[in-house]
């Protein structure tokens, strides 16, 4: 399948590995755990780069803000103490629902956003935590805000550079947080997933909110005309199905296999009333 | 075509072959006669083709052999010492959890991996880590059974037969 790899890099160092991706004149590919990748099957690599051996599997603390190298699995957040702990561990309860017990065991977080996909699980909860992305080239890194990493559908910033660092800045104090996803089965691809976070006042007023939906547009979004929608107003029902009214105008879903656009629109309403729902009860306001 | 080399272990055995540089770690093992390593989906979804890379439970028809380098890999050749079954084969066979059999390595090794990490697991982790094989006979209680008794989980009576046609 892929007999026209003429050589495969295992680079020690990222400095090393930017070498050889610039060297391959874009005919080198990135490859991480490969679980994409190889189903692809794209006939145009000549070269293949394994960036699993180039010092970017960690979860460290950085400051206040979280950083995971892009090479970390999915397994590796899943069990992390502090990505569990980290917003009611809405980033490890996304990467245990990434595909079964052996993808999770290859698959990695840079490699769910590298790819592109509009239904990376992980994305979802990493748009509602206003994660970052760092990005190295040969002239050195930068740091840019997730969105900004997305130009369209499947396609990412980092085709001519390498996604080496995801950085999640320390939620607001008191926040709740939950994840939503609906798929086929547990482990499949999501049909629909919703992520989101609420900070609430002493009266129950919204402080802050947060609304990240996949699968629902070309690119993982946040809903942001929801969530201002939310800010200043009381977290009661009404509020909160006015916010989930406006997320389903905000999506732009498409027909596949797997659902329909109106299923998917109708389904962008029901995570987001549950996972508002369950943020909500987090904090003690009842409905 | 271009070559390269790779050195690893498969089941306690160091190996030195020379692969394409695009190969996947299945077709390799396969072609090496370790036919105990399934070909099935060929795109991460059935398990079949399930081996332990360095103890971890992989997909091998997603992973480019080369990437093996340095790893230990075990497939289910590998289980059995000196004749003697590993107690999660020996459990498959007392509690008739295999069918057609096609899933079964993988099956076995998913679980092997859950053991070792986790001696006692609750019936939840068993099924799913299981869940990563896909059995088309559809016959998940009784490998769910077994993995529970190789775990050594006294006091189980056998469930109600199922269903399997």
């Amino acid at each position: 399948m892929f007999d026209t790899v003429e050589a495969f890099y295992r680079p020690g160092t990222v400095g090393e590995a930017l070498r050889l991706l610039q060297s391959g004149k874009g005919r080198a590919r990135v490859v991480a755990g490969g679980t994409d990748l190889v189903v692809e099957a794209d006939r145009s690599i000549r070269f293949l780069i394994d960036i699993t051996h180039a010092g970017l599997s960690y979860v460290r603390r950085r400051g206040n803000a979280c950083v995971v190298g892009a090479t970390t699995t999915m397994a590796a957040l899943e069990s992390s103490p502090a990505i569990r702990a980290l917003a009611s561990g809405i980033l490890a309860q996304a990467a245990s629902n990434c595909g079964s017990v052996q993808i999770r065991n290859m698959a990695t977080l840079g490699g769910n956003l590298a790819n592109g996909s509009p239904a990376a699980d992980t994305a979802t909860p990493l748009l509602a935590l206003d994660a970052e992305v760092v990005l190295a080239d040969a002239r050195g890194r930068r740091k840019i805000p997730l969105p900004a990493f997305y130009s369209g559908q499947r396609k990412t910033a980092s085709s001519k550079v390498l996604l080496v660092e995801i950085v999640i800045p320390a939620p607001p104090r008191g926040g709740r947080w939950s994840f939503q996803k609906l798929g086929r089965t547990e482990s499949d691809i999501s049909l629909v997933n919703a992520a989101a976070g609420l900070q609430l006042d002493s009266q129950g007023r919204v402080k802050w909110a947060r609304i990240a939906l996949g699968a629902v547009a070309p690119t993982p979004i946040r809903a942001v005309n929801a969530e201002n929608l939310l800010v200043g107003r009381k977290a009661d029902k009404a509020a909160l199905a006015a916010a989930c009214d406006e997320v389903a105008r905000e999506v732009k879903p498409i027909t596949d296999v797997r659902a329909s656009a109106e299923y998917r629109r109708e389904m962008s309403r029901v995570l987001a009333r549950r996972a508002l729902e369950e943020c909500a009860a987090l904090t003690g306001c009842s409905l | 075509m271009k070559t390269m080399e790779v050195r690893l272990n498969v089941n306690g055995e160091p190996k030195h072959w020379i692969i394409a540089p695009g190969d996947l770690l299945l077709d390799v093992l396969r072609r090496e006669g370790y036919f105990g390593v399934k070909r099935g989906c060929e795109s991460g979804e059935c398990g079949a083709c399930t081996v332990l890379v360095d103890g971890k439970p992989i997909n091998s028809c997603l992973m480019f052999a080369a990437k093996a380098e340095g790893a230990d890999v075990l497939t289910i050749e590998g289980l059995a010492r000196g004749g003697v079954l590993h107690p999660i084969q020996e459990a498959f066979l007392d509690h008739g959890a295999a069918q057609c059999g096609f899933c079964t390595p993988g099956m076995i090794l998913n679980a092997k991996a859950l053991l070792d990490r986790k001696p006692n697991p609750t019936e939840e982790e068993v099924r799913e880590v299981l869940a990563g094989t896909l059995c088309r006979c559809t016959g998940y209680r009784k490998p769910v059974e077994a993995v529970l008794a190789a775990a050594g989980r006294a006091g189980r009576k056998p469930a109600p037969r199922e269903a399997t046609r």
